[in-house]
């Protein structure tokens, strides 16, 4: 399934997509080089929130515009409930590096339901699951910095337990910080927006199939209606999935915060 | 035949997750509704153990595509 999806982006059948979006989709390779749709969205989605805040930042007037008093909301959000609400004291110094990955993970989610593109870039495994070892290696690195090696032996031989239980819980312990947490960190991302993309995929192409119906004219009175219902349902969907693209990633930063916290003040 | 046994083993892993995230969602209701001024920390606690119970979910979703 998962190369069914790969490959589908270059072939021209229109199976697994809108079929208003086929220049998009042929777009493959340019000529002559190796540079495809996925990676000029990565660029458009880091360059996006970067041209974003620097317009919105650059003249700052105490009465703020539209634009300045948005970056302004996300910015507060970001450093006022996640950075310093879940990390507490010393998290101001995370807030870079979370509204990075928030802003970033925003708009490539976002590309999922921005029109004549829908394909968010986080449905490829390898960009959720890089941006989770680099949480993985930032929260590993400030444990040890701040507990020095009694991190590592506090994950294995963890202290309040009793000793008989001691073993099991630390290889429990071990093996739940420092492998499910980024796999599943990377998962979650990835499943949802997988699930998103599949799924108004089908909504919209087959109302689209049933309403159109290319090479078979005489069948579109009466296969009409089940078109308007899948589409009408898709586009419901479609709502949703805006809903779950700023969800999800408020969510990753959110998880982001809470496993830098849990190596910082170890005590909570 | 495999895929019809791997959509019926996602359908089985989503079961825990839904109760799961129900309970949550409506614990996390009550609470709002007895302490109001306590719900922006019951929100955010929400979604994070939503986040973590429907990684459970999801990835009985991906193993579904793996096979």
């Amino acid at each position: 399934m998962i190369t069914a999806a790969e490959t589908c982006d270059f072939i021209n059948e229109v199976v697994c997509k809108p079929a208003n979006v086929k220049e998009l989709f042929e777009f493959g390779n340019f000529a002559g080089t190796q540079i495809s749709r996925t990676e000029i969205l990565i660029v458009l989605a880091a360059l996006i929130p970067v041209v974003l805040v620097f317009f919105g930042l650059r003249k700052k007037s105490v009465v703020p515009g539209k634009l300045q008093s948005v970056v302004e909301t996300i910015f507060s959000l970001v450093k006022d409930e996640i950075a310093v609400g879940v990390i507490g004291r010393g998290g101001e110094r995370f807030t870079p590096y979370l509204l990075s990955i928030f802003l970033f993970i925003l708009f490539g989610n976002l590309f999922e339901v921005a029109p004549f593109i829908n394909f968010p870039i986080t449905s490829r495994m390898a960009i959720p699951l890089f941006l989770s070892l680099v949480t993985y290696f930032i929260f590993v690195f400030v444990g040890v910095r701040e507990q020095g090696f009694g991190y590592i032996t506090h994950l294995v031989w963890p202290s309040g337990v009793p000793t008989a239980l001691k073993p099991l819980v630390g290889v429990i312990e071990l093996i739940s910080v420092l492998l499910v947490r980024p796999f599943s960190l990377a998962v979650r991302l990835f499943a949802n927006l997988v699930a998103g993309h599949v799924m108004l995929s089908l909504l919209l192409a087959s109302g689209y199939f049933f309403i159109v119906q290319p090479g078979v004219s005489e069948y579109i009175i009466s296969k009409a209606p089940v078109g308007i219902a899948w589409f009408t349902l898709g586009l419901l969907i479609y709502g949703f999935e805006l809903i779950v693209s700023i969800l999800q990633a408020y969510i990753f930063t959110l998880l982001s915060a809470v496993y830098i916290q849990t190596s910082l003040h170890p005590e909570h | 035949m495999e895929a019809a046994y791997a959509l019926i083993g996602y359908g089985l892993a989503a079961i825990g997750p839904g109760v799961g995230i129900g309970l949550i969602a409506g614990n996390a209701v009550q609470a709002m509704a007895r302490q109001p001024e306590a719900a922006g920390m019951v929100r955010t606690t929400m979604f994070l153990g939503i986040a973590f119970t429907e990684a459970l979910a999801l990835i009985g979703f991906v193993l579904f595509f793996l096979v």
